[in-house]
């Protein structure tokens, strides 16, 4: 033991150097902008000739806020963006990876299939969905009407509503292969003993599903939940390219807003005072989930 | 003896293959399709789908240099390089220390490391933008790839980390009983096994920094705009070009889609070890 100790030091020691630049590379880009975007959304800035000047706001930026008709539309629209999209991408991804994960689907092709969407660059993939959806030549105008479901171009990406939903679904493509990627690998960490004693105790394929599959699946589909709602909630691609928040800014989520807000109109005490309320939700959101994941006693590993 | 019910379950799941199959290509194919036809086939009703009216045209045109296309492809090259190089350098360095090296305080920059994937990239762009302004490093290579080592530095020490935690401690042991250093046993042992999810780290790294949008359209702004810029201007200014927008949306995603089928394995191991058991 005693001998270890010098052995040990070292280790310690090389620890400190190793992890050095890391850290140092995670400061100056993370936590400095972190704390410098508080500061910021207190202050209100000025563009004067090249350089900037400060003058403390002290709460205006967030009281203004409040009473911003669009801001609250942008965080309502975010909210429903995120809940709608973090449902239906789990429900989705689930079937998917259950079907991988079926002998059947076990066959590396599928596999390949769903890396396809998921590293499609995300402007590739808005560019993607504006040729689908334009209302002009668009194939999903000529398949509705070819199948007679409807009699005449719908403007996709023209009505408030409806603008919204399809970014949404074009969205909701590209998010499904990544967590089914993730519950797959989830699915296939559940020990197969665990399903051959429940098909000995005579469960069917749902109580299979419910009593195995749901609870082994459990930290990772709470992971995923937790990352998928995130990833709603900083949409952006989408938007600048399919719509820029049009119709009459109804398609403007709160990441938008706030870098619109900032980099448009230069207002960047009030953009930062957004980007904050965003911060603050993702973070609530991510407490809520890490306390959902603790009860259960999963601790492994520790140290 | 197969039973009937077996069958269906069979029947149902091959049905549920074939549509998530149809979904998950069928808009990639019809990009692919596009991008080859020319303009008058895809104007007219329903479109002119031909094979022999198939050209490479559209590709030519977009490369042409006048459309920024080509010098994008470029610099997301070179950028999603140096930012994996280095993002996998100091990040397995870091993850090893986590995982080994008995450092303190390491389940407080655990924790830092989890928090950066909670918050918005808005949040550090508005004062990294104004630094980097004052700075004059604004669209420069170095400014992106620094600014996306922020996001996917936390990813590689955290996927490292659990692969470094599975490696058994008796190998490092029995190094270190034979005289070996903590830096060779690093060197020599924990690297070259660690070599699978260092590549499919450094590929998931590569994909992410050359599809980034978000920080190339802010910290960007003529010298060093990537490949998703250019098609996004492209996109804005020539709308009516289908066959010429989607060549270009199919060039930038050419690089990162055959990565990712080719490393397909690294790929999904990496998740395996990394996100799930992390």
């Amino acid at each position: 033991m005693q001998q270890n100790s010098e052995y040990n030091r070292r280790r310690i020691r090389m620890g400190i150097w190793f992890s050095a630049p890391a850290v140092i590379v995670l400061l100056t880009v993370l936590a400095y902008p972190i704390l410098a975007s508080w500061v910021l959304s207190f202050l209100r800035v000025y563009f004067a000739g090249q350089g900037l000047s400060f003058r403390f706001y002290g709460l205006t930026n967030y009281t203004e806020l409040l009473t911003n008709q669009l801001f609250r539309e942008a965080l309502l629209r975010s909210i429903y963006f995120t809940l709608v999209e973090v449902i239906v991408v789990t429900f989705l991804a689930l079937i998917v990876a259950l079907l991988l994960n079926h002998p059947l689907g076990r066959h590396a092709f599928f596999r390949v299939v769903l890396l396809v969407p998921w590293a499609l660059a995300p402007v590739a993939n808005a560019v993607l969905w504006k040729w689908i959806y334009n209302a002009n030549y668009g194939i999903l105008n000529q398949a509705l009407i070819g199948l007679g479901i409807i009699d005449r171009n719908i403007i996709w990406l023209g009505s408030p509503v409806l603008a919204l939903n399809m970014i949404l679904l074009a969205d909701i493509w590209k998010a499904v292969p990544f967590i089914a990627l993730l519950l797959l690998a989830g699915l296939q960490n559940i020990p197969s003993h665990l399903y051959k004693a429940a098909r000995l105790d005579g469960a069917n394929a749902w109580q299979q599903f419910q009593h195995v599959t749901l609870p082994g699946l459990k930290t990772t589909l709470i992971i995923s939940i937790v990352l998928q709602s995130i990833w709603a909630l900083k949409v952006f691609d989408l938007i600048y390219v399919l719509t820029k928040g049009s119709p009459a800014d109804s398609t403007v989520l709160l990441n938008y807003l706030s870098w619109r807000v900032t980099f448009s109109n230069l207002d960047v005490g009030y953009g930062a005072a957004i980007a904050n309320v965003l911060f603050v939700l993702m973070f609530i959101l991510s407490l809520v989930y890490i306390r959902a994941l603790r009860p259960r006693k999963t601790k492994e590993k520790v140290g | 003896m197969i039973s009937y019910k077996h069958q269906l379950s069979r029947f149902f799941v091959r049905m549920g293959l074939a549509i998530f199959t149809c979904v998950a290509l069928g808009p990639v194919i019809w990009a692919v399709v596009t991008s080859l036809l020319p303009l008058t086939a895809l104007t007219s009703r329903p479109p002119d789908l031909n094979p022999l009216n198939m050209t490479l045209e559209n590709y030519g045109l977009v490369l042409d240099s006048s459309r920024g296309l080509f010098s994008g492809l470029i610099n997301s090259f070179i950028i999603a390089t140096f930012t994996s190089a280095v993002g996998l350098v100091i990040g397995s360095m870091a993850a090893y220390a986590l995982a080994r090296l008995n450092m303190p305080g390491s389940s407080l920059i655990l924790m830092m490391i989890l928090a950066t994937q909670m918050f918005p990239g808005i949040v550090i762009a508005i004062p990294l933008f104004l630094v980097m302004s004052r700075m004059g490093i604004v669209d420069t290579h170095f400014a992106l790839i620094l600014v996306y080592l922020s996001f996917t530095l936390p990813i590689v020490i955290w996927i490292l980390k659990a692969f470094f935690e599975s490696v058994p401690m008796e190998l490092e042991r029995a190094a270190a009983v034979d005289g070996a250093q903590p830096l060779q046993t690093f060197q020599h042992i924990v690297l070259p096994i660690s070599l699978p999810p260092l590549f499919a780290t450094g590929v998931f790294v590569f994909i992410e920094a050359w599809n980034e949008f978000f920080f190339a359209i802010i910290l960007t702004r003529i010298n060093v705009k990537t490949a998703p810029i250019a098609i996004a201007e492209f996109s804005g200014q020539y709308q009516t070009l289908y066959g010429q927008m989607l060549a270009s949306a199919v060039l930038a995603s050419i690089p990162v889609v055959f990565l990712a089928i080719i490393f397909r394995r690294f790929i999904l191991e990496g998740f395996v070890e990394g996100a799930i058991k992390a």
